[in-house]
């Protein structure tokens, strides 16, 4: 499964804040992994099902954009 | 597209530290989070406070921690987007805690109607404010009026804006605002060459509100509000916490 960037709308510029997870951690549903930065707003990522953090696709401080791919989640 | 207008609470909590005020806003969004109340909308003023936000960089702050005692004005941490502010005494705050995706709003929706708020109320005292593209807030020719700075946690908001009305101690001058080097914050009272209380400002504000976002508010005592609790200790936060 995939964990992306959510709809963000119109922001001139968002970047990956931090990972609150690491790859290979295990994850709940609903928990938070990551911290999208968008205009003034922080945007929590949440993981939409439990399972384990296979890979982390971006890097912190990286820009990201509206359905980008962040991280891939194997399901439990 | 104007629909029924939906309801949301409004409760004035009056003057508030950061910390409690803070303590308070994580209640009422795990409430909204589980639905067990609808939006609310918070409004107060701080305690001279300077708080950190997720972009913040401590050389933002100017003032040296004794000075920063001397004044009475605490310094903390904050999970909001953007870099340093100042908040205090003379500064309406409204912490909006709303379901995003029930309002149709994506993240830049909900800023700018934020800054419409903001733009809003200036102008309402004869204050021309705008927008500056890359620089969210509320601009005037003179200076920066407003700021936003929020988090959004299962798509329910914390944290909001916060618009200088007619500040006692002008905080700013002991950080640089927003880590914008050059920028002046100024007051409504200033703008408008007359005094404007709190409660004056917030009239309009709530007013703004109401017709940007396009909901009807309903007030609720501020003693109420602020004796909410979490649904339960496991449930408030079964969200962030790993099973263990």
């Amino acid at each position: 499964m995939e964990i992306v960037v959510p709809e963000l709308g119109e922001v001139v510029e968002a970047r990956l804040l931090r990972w609150l997870k690491g790859a290979g951690d295990e994850v709940e549903v609903g928990e938070a992994v990551a911290e999208v930065e968008a205009d003034k707003a922080v945007f929590v990522i949440e993981s939409p099902a439990a399972g384990t953090l296979e890979e982390l696709v971006v890097s912190e401080g990286q820009a990201v954009h509206s359905g980008q791919l962040l991280a891939r989640l194997g399901l439990s | 597209m104007r629909g029924e207008n939906r309801a949301v609470l409004h409760g004035d909590v009056g003057r508030m530290a950061y910390g409690p005020a803070l303590e308070l806003q994580r209640r009422l969004h795990a409430l909204r989070r589980h639905n067990v109340i609808p939006d609310v909308l918070l409004t107060l003023e701080h305690e001279p406070v300077i708080t950190l936000g997720r972009g913040a960089r401590a050389e933002h702050v100017l003032a040296s921690s004794q000075e920063l005692q001397r004044l009475g004005v605490e310094v903390f941490p904050s999970e909001r987007g953007g870099d340093v502010t100042y908040h205090g005494p003379g500064q309406l705050v409204m912490y909006p805690i709303l379901d995003l995706k029930a309002l149709g709003l994506d993240v830049h929706g909900y800023v700018e109607n934020l800054e419409e708020v903001m733009i809003r109320t200036a102008r309402a005292f004869g204050v021309p404010a705008y927008r500056k593209p890359g620089f969210p807030g509320a601009w005037t020719s003179q200076g920066k009026i407003g700021a936003v700075g929020i988090h959004v946690k299962g798509w329910v908001t914390l944290h909001g804006l916060a618009f200088n009305v007619d500040l006692t101690l002008n905080g700013f001058a002991l950080i640089v605002p927003c880590g914008l080097q050059g920028v002046e914050a100024v007051a409504l009272a200033d703008l408008a060459g007359r005094p404007i209380s709190i409660l004056e400002a917030t009239e309009q504000a709530l007013r703004a509100f109401a017709e940007v976002f396009e909901v009807e508010l309903v007030p609720v005592a501020g003693e109420v509000i602020r004796q909410w609790s979490s649904p339960s200790p496991s449930g408030s936060r079964c969200t962030s916490t790993p099973a263990s």
